[in-house]
């Protein structure tokens, strides 16, 4: 490998319905990353971006207009999209630039406004993230595309839809915590249970909102780290994997053969396994997503992911933290801006700034995010520096 | 210069033939017999390009599914319906489709029979129960 990669800033918006532009969201997002990074923007050699619907806010080409707007129009800027695996996909590309020597500090910054679009819009627009032909021309919503993988999982394993409503009252207890959090409400699993159905077995409550937002992180190599003189993170484990774009061409519907794969890359980049993991944020955009994801990264047996919940071991602070910022369900999913915002809460949870969220004595934590139905997905591990 | 409009049909278009005829047009590698989709171009085995394209009757069994009550643009004039993934019958194959007049998990049970009836260009494969 090359360098060794360090994030020394980390800034981000709340998550929510916001009324300003996506660029203004943008720059918000990447103004707190810059400042917590004790850095200027004459710093920046290079900008990655990544959205997914900034034609729902009338801009595409990003990257130049905000480079340009953070008063560094000369520096080179990419706009990346992955669907709902934008953000890692693009930090993972911002990783492997600085490891390569390419850059020695750079912005990674994910963006997405969508809430000022109807919900028929905004489910139309996520359902060109499916392969249409398939998927989405035949009707199917990305609920559907996961309530579809429910059904599936429910019927292979010993879970419940209690189980998987436990799934959503636990990260809406973190996210209760979380000041930037999209939805900061208490639930119980009878709430779930009797939210409406949206794309069956799946309800209202097990499904993440639709959220406006931006989080960035500035990355960097160890010279530029020890040199500023702030606190920062090491970037110890990278990985890439994709599965079958459509749901109906994968051998076993109850797992995503990218995230396993990504998973398996960066534990070997890291030369870790699951058991050094202290805490893990995941892409639980829809409740069932939590259960297949925690067993796909090795934190439990196929199959057994329900009971561990059931049992509160990914509870905050038991024997695996689960997404200790709330996750999709709670803190919201922007869609291009949530692999980085898993990102911003590492570098906070290592360098003291969660508050009641903190996960005690963690020093190594893992991100996982993926595209679509986990047509892309990207995982990194995370090293607190003491 | 005039423009000449090709005749040759596109792998999707070769699909939609088929499936409007109730079958589901699938390739067969020349070279190691494995069959996937129509839609492919390259083997996902041995890499291979060539393909024999053998059409399979449109029945099969539901393995998964889901019914939607907030569901894309260009459903929202049906009622309820469900969208299926289901194993074809005759070859190791899954395909998904759009399956009407599916209101509750009670109407359609893991297992059921399904088969392909038609392709409309606004619903897609379009699925029914026998």
């Amino acid at each position: 490998m090359g360098e060794k990669v360090y994030v020394l800033g980390a800034g981000s918006t709340k998550y929510g319905k916001l009324n300003e532009s996506i660029i203004e969201i943008a720059l918000n997002a990447s103004k707190d990353a810059i400042d917590s990074a004790g850095i200027t923007p004459k710093d920046v050699k290079a900008g990655y971006i990544s959205n997914v619907f900034g034609v729902a806010d009338k801009q595409v080409h990003m990257a130049p207009v905000i480079m340009s707007n953070l008063g560094i129009p000369e520096v080179p800027g990419l706009t990346i999209e992955s669907a709902c695996g934008s953000g890692s996909v693009m930090f993972r590309e911002a990783f492997a630039n600085v490891s390569a020597g390419f850059y020695d500090c750079v912005l990674a910054l994910g963006v997405e406004k969508v809430t000022h679009t109807s919900t028929v819009e905004s489910t139309t627009l996520f359902s060109y993230c499916s392969d249409f032909f398939y998927e989405g021309g035949n009707g199917a919503s990305f609920p559907g595309l996961f309530g579809s993988m429910a059904r599936a999982y429910l019927a292979t394993y010993k879970a419940t839809e209690e189980d998987l409503a436990k799934v959503a009252v636990k990260n809406h207890e973190n996210g209760l915590l979380n000041p930037k959090a999209h939805v900061r409400k208490k639930i119980t699993v009878e709430d779930v249970l009797k939210s409406p159905v949206v794309a069956s077995p799946l309800k209202l409550y097990d499904c993440c909102p639709f959220s406006d937002g931006a989080s960035a992180v500035i990355l960097c190599n160890e010279e530029f780290a020890k040199k500023s003189g702030n606190p920062y993170i090491e970037v110890v484990g990278s990985g890439r994997g994709a599965s079958p774009a459509a749901v109906q061409s994968r051998k076993d519907i109850t797992t995503i053969p990218s995230t396993v794969e990504a998973s398996r890359q960066a534990y070997k980049m890291a030369k870790l396994s699951p058991k050094d993991i202290d805490f893990v944020e995941v892409h639980d955009c829809f409740t069932i997503a939590e259960l297949i994801d925690i067993e796909d990264l090795g934190f439990f047996p196929k199959g057994t992911a329900a009971e561990a919940v059931r049992e509160g071991r990914t509870r905050l602070n038991s024997d695996i933290t689960v997404n200790p910022s709330g996750g999709l369900k709670s803190k919201g999913h922007p869609i291009g801006a949530t692999g980085v915002g898993q990102v911003v809460e590492v570098f906070e949870q290592f360098t003291n700034k969660a508050g009641d969220r903190t996960v005690k004595d963690a020093e190594i934590a893992m991100t996982h995010n993926f595209g679509a139905t986990g047509a892309s997905a990207a995982v990194h591990i995370f090293k607190k520096i003491k | 210069m005039s423009k000449s409009k090709s005749t040759k049909q596109s792998t999707r278009e070769q699909f939609i033939e088929y499936a409007k005829k109730g079958d589901i047009l699938v390739n067969q590698c020349t070279k190691c017999s494995n069959i996937m989709l129509e839609t492919v171009y390259y083997c996902d085995k041995c890499f291979s390009n060539s393909f024999r394209q053998v059409p399979y009757t449109g029945k099969g069994r539901v393995v998964t599914y889901t019914i939607q009550s907030v569901v894309p643009e260009g459903f929202e004039d049906i009622n309820s319906y469900a969208w299926v993934i289901f194993k074809l019958d005759d070859c190791d194959l899954n395909v998904s489709g759009f399956l009407p007049g599916i209101s509750t998990p009670s109407d359609l049970p893991l297992g059921s029979k399904i088969k392909v009836i038609d392709f409309h260009d606004k619903h897609g494969l379009i699925l029914q129960k026998y």
